[in-house]
């Protein structure tokens, strides 16, 4: 009762305290600096832009505010030279317990105060797409843990060190570390979640949610186990820090209670269940490089896959048909999502054991089970779990999105991956069952349309459709259906029903009709055996996208309120969109070979000189020019500059992980922006685009030799009549 | 005076407060060389001055801070309590406040000592022995007028009102969250990592913009004046 008293006591105090409510008042105005000053969220969702970027600015000032006050609260005692006073009074434990409670219950307050006072304008700025679980979860995780966990930050420096200057410091140093060097370690950065980079408007965030709280729920416990800790330091009946641990210590529970703490932060931090282990050498194919297992076919797999929409995670069970005419036991290798568990194999109806090898590649866990050496066996896998993220992904955190408004399953995490075994002559026939909520629509990545086959009595629908090879994307969520007749194809786009709007306003099938109008008169038509129907499917923000035969994806930021709003793009933007439907030419319509370290030839090359022409054709010149080919010299420049490029001994020299860290930075510029520079210098040489146009139409509309299906880079020099040299860049850059 | 300045200097030096920001300095010194400095600014090396001189002025607002802070010993409302008796001593008070002002340069030149060789170590580490040299220069440039100038102001700011020292010392964090003027490029970083790309030549030597040789020595110049303003008005 006496605690409770003096903890009313010291919160009437503090809100009696003018440097209270000035801490208070900035901390409530300090969003509006994420409008322009802080913006760490590059997305341009309209969630991003209006709630994002104001409540991770919200709470790294706020949260350095109370820092600041809770140090100068801490001291208060000490500086007006009463605390001898005080600690006649009250143990001087229980008054750090008091204050410490005090300032936490004002930083709760404050969150609770500016969730309301900014909720109006942040409903009314987003418009359409304002969620209130959204708003209050961003809210929470990223301003008000903010408050809190610099809070305790804070308390934890001031109660070890008794000092002012130093906890000052301290907290100066341990603020500045997280919002440089460790911004874009989504574990490390306490002070502002780091990786969060989207939010998406049209679909849920609660894979990006889920994270955060857990690093933020992480850092509660650890910084909640050192102020534990430091408690123990606090200076009493005169004596120094060793003294007072050691008299404060004699409660054992309280060091086991914070080394508990500190203990269960760590395990945290080591077994996080969201990224994976995958290996840092982005070139490495060891998963597809595995022992072929030699006299086994795989004649046919199915898979009932079960998402679970309120826990993120998926169960399964596959099965997989095989002839085995080695007569011998063979070694099957699949890759599962790294976050998955095989919880059973069963081999013609007896138990085998499933064992994985604990390397990990491209978000993919090697996992080998023995067959037997009987002629047909049936592999049965129960998997499941939590789905983990490619450990690449941590600076764009959100995925793989699991939720009852949207899912996206991609190979390894839908199904178990077959890495060793084909089909017998053609790709493994698959038949996919997937149980989702009713109101999801489930959308196959490709040509194949999914069918309802039963509604269930707890309300979810079971869908089914048939797919081939080891792999396939399946995505699901409220989609509206809009047909675009374009190219001599039926485009089937599907887009968010709470993007409906939006997608009307800015005529995005006009668009989708432009662009497969462009590529089939300059290059010809696409080919689909599907009945000539292409599906563009919108996927939840990521920055990025991908295609495959029949289907391309959309991203959500290619068509916002924002992007209509901006009048330099106009209702033009969808710039992800106009790559990956470029992609069913370039990449599907032919194939290219893997790419390698030594050569920038690939897919992307074609494509991104593609987007580039058709949104000079749309957009005009002065926008391509500035937003492509001036963005390509500068990358491209950029990266033959790099000293590591120019020497690359050093980069030998340097530790594995660093020197792969580096690779990677410096891998995609190679694809992306100087074989894209080649092309044009190309279409210079060659006379012209018209002449380019004619050279690529013949090179997609070429007789392909199956014995060696691939676009090759001397394949499409001699087409233009040109050599290697004739495109080096080195004079046209001034390298 | 040298008793003095050997006392001093034991106080600033020998407690828990150098130790504990000597730790926190040479934590992120570690942070910054490994997450930012090895990848190299303006397309030069690590090791290069401007990549050198880059990390440097990441660490100056940890730098700033911690002289302000052993400034605060001589500035705060307790120190200038004493004051009333020192004076009465026989120093000349110009004479002692020379020395209080050599002691915390000094404690402060420990503090970038540290930082530089972290960094020496650093290189030494990761690039070998060789690599190092030339880099006194941006050492120089950098941190020299900044910190005199930090304690110039601070020591001339913590006369008039105790707490303006622990104001100022916000005064690099904000500049380095501001779009600044190119003679002020030290600041937020532009100095090192746009100023070498401007001079149109690979791994250019280390050279500096006339503006921004001026503004550093109107800095040391500013600092030099605010230390000495107590000498030359007990002078007058």
């Amino acid at each position: 009762m006496k605690t409770m008293r003096r903890f009313c006591l010291e919160c009437g105090r503090l809100l009696r305290s003018r440097e209270t409510w000035a801490v208070l008042l900035l901390t409530l105005v300090s969003p509006l600096a994420g409008l322009w000053l802080y913006t760490p969220a590059t997305g341009t969702t309209m969630l991003s832009v209006y709630l994002a970027n104001p409540a991770l600015a919200g709470g790294v000032i706020g949260g350095l505010l109370f820092a600041l006050l809770t140090v100068v609260e801490m001291d208060r005692a000490h500086r007006c030279r009463a605390d001898v006073l005080l600690d006649a009074v009250a143990s001087p434990l229980e008054l750090a317990r008091v204050r410490l409670a005090a300032l936490l219950a004002v930083a709760v307050g404050t969150t609770g105060l500016a969730l309301l006072l900014w909720l109006p304008a942040a409903a009314l700025r987003i418009g359409a797409v304002f969620d209130g679980a959204d708003y209050v979860l961003a809210g929470v995780l990223f301003f008000g843990f903010s408050l809190v966990l610099c809070t305790l930050a804070a308390a934890a420096a001031y109660s070890l060190t008794q000092r002012l200057d130093l906890s000052l410091v301290l907290v100066a140093a341990f603020a500045a570390l997280s919002l440089t060097v460790w911004s874009d370690d989504w574990q490390r950065s306490w002070l502002s979640p780091g990786g969060v980079w989207a939010l998406s408007d049209d679909f849920s965030n609660s894979r990006l949610f889920r994270s955060v709280a857990y690093a933020r729920l992480s850092w509660l416990a650890a910084l909640g186990g050192v102020w534990g800790l430091a408690y123990l330091c606090i200076r009493r009946q005169g004596r120094g820090l060793l003294g007072s641990l050691a008299r404060s210590a004699r409660r054992l529970y309280r060091p086991a209670l914070a080394l508990l703490l500190v203990g269960v932060s760590a395990f945290a931090y080591a077994a996080q269940p969201f990224y994976d282990d995958s290996n840092p050498d982005l070139s490495a194919m060891t998963l597809y490089e595995q022992e072929i297992a030699e006299g086994v076919v795989c004649t046919g797999r199915t898979a009932d896959v079960r998402p679970n929409p309120a826990r993120g995670t998926v169960q399964g069970a596959a099965t997989y048909s095989f002839q085995n005419t080695s007569g011998q036991a063979r070694k099957i290798a699949f890759g599962i999502n790294p976050g998955y568990e095989i919880r059973s194999a069963r081999a013609n109806g007896e138990d085998v054991p499933a064992v994985r090898t604990g390397y990990e590649e491209s978000n993919m866990a090697l996992v080998e089970i023995t067959i037997p050496a009987d002629e047909t066996v049936e592999l049965v896998l129960e998997y499941g779990g939590l789905p983990r993220d490619w450990n690449l992904m941590t600076v764009q955190q959100g995925d793989p999105e699991i939720s009852a408004e949207y899912l996206c399953l991609e190979n390894q995490t839908l199904a178990p991956y077959l890495l060793n075994v084909a089909g017998e002559g053609e790709p493994i026939p698959a038949q996919i069952e997937i149980t989702l909520p009713a109101h999801m629509t489930a959308l196959p990545f490709g040509a194949q349309q999914a069918e309802v086959v039963r509604e269930n009595a707890d309300g979810t629908v079971t869908w089914r459709y048939a797919g081939a090879g080891p792999g396939g994307i399946l995505y699901a969520g409220d989609y509206v259906r809009e047909d675009v007749q374009a190219g001599g194809i039926t485009v089937q786009l599907y887009y968010s029903r709470k993007h409906e709007a939006i997608m009307r306003q800015a005529d995005a099938a006009g668009v989708v009709e432009a662009v497969v109008e462009y590529c089939t008169a300059h290059y010809g038509a696409l080919s689909f055996g599907a009945a000539g129907t292409l599906k563009l499917i919108q996927g939840r923000v990521r920055g990025g996208g991908y295609a495959a035969a029949g289907a391309s994806l959309l991203d959500e930021a290619d068509f916002t309120a924002a992007n209509l709003a901006d009048g330099q793009k106009g209702a033009v933007p969808g710039e992800v969109m106009l790559h990956e439907l470029v992609h069913q030419w370039w990449g599907l319509g032919n194939m290219f070979d893997v790419e390698t370290a030594d050569s920038p030839w690939s897919a992307e090359g074609l494509t991104v000189y593609t987007t580039y022409r058709i949104v000079k054709e749309l957009y005009g010149e002065e926008y391509a020019q500035e937003n492509y080919v001036d963005k390509w010299r500068e990358a491209v420049q950029d990266y033959s500059l790099n000293f590591y490029v120019r020497h690359p001994e050093y980069l030998t020299a340097l530790p594995e992980a660093e020197r792969l860290r580096i690779e990677n930075s410096l891998s995609t510029v190679r694809l992306y922006s100087e074989m894209p520079l080649k092309i044009l210098r190309a279409q210079e040489l060659v006379g012209g685009e018209e002449a380019m146009d004619e050279i690529l139409r013949g090179l997609f509309n070429r007789e392909v030799d199956w014995n060696a299906p691939y676009l090759t880079y001397p394949e499409f020099l001699d087409a233009c009549g040109l050599t290697e040299e004739d495109l080096d860049l080195a004079q046209d850059l001034d390298l | 005076m040298r008793k003095i300045l050997i006392y001093e200097l034991k106080r600033l030096l020998w407690n828990r407060f150098f130790l504990g920001i000597l730790l926190v300095l040479l934590f992120a010194g570690w942070q910054v060389l490994s997450g930012v400095t090895l990848l190299g600014v303006a397309h030069t090396a690590p090791f290069s001055p401007w990549s050198f001189g880059d990390y440097l002025r990441r660490m100056l607002p940890l730098l700033w801070i911690g002289a302000l802070f052993f400034l605060t010993r001589f500035t705060s409302g307790g120190a200038q309590r004493v004051a009333v008796l020192t004076d009465a001593t026989p120093v000349p008070p110009r004479r002692y406040a020379g020395v209080r002002s050599a002691a915390a340069l000094l404690a402060t030149a420990l503090l970038c000592l540290a930082c530089l060789a972290e960094a020496l170590g650093f290189y030494a580490l990761y690039f070998g022995g060789e690599v190092l040299g030339g880099l006194w220069a941006p050492a120089l440039f950098v941190l020299l007028p900044v910190l005199v100038f930090a304690l110039g102001t601070a020591w001339r700011l913590g006369q008039k009102r105790p707490w303006l020292v622990f104001a100022w010392m916000a005064l690099p964090l904000l500049l380095s969250a501001l779009p600044l003027p190119a003679e002020l490029g030290l600041w937020n970083g532009t100095l090192f990592s746009e100023y070498p790309l401007r001079l149109g030549t690979l791994d250019p030597a280390f050279s500096l913009p006339g503006q921004a040789v001026a503004m550093q020595g109107a800095f040391l110049g500013a600092g030099l004046a605010a230390l000495a303003l107590p000498f030359w008005v007990a002078r007058r």
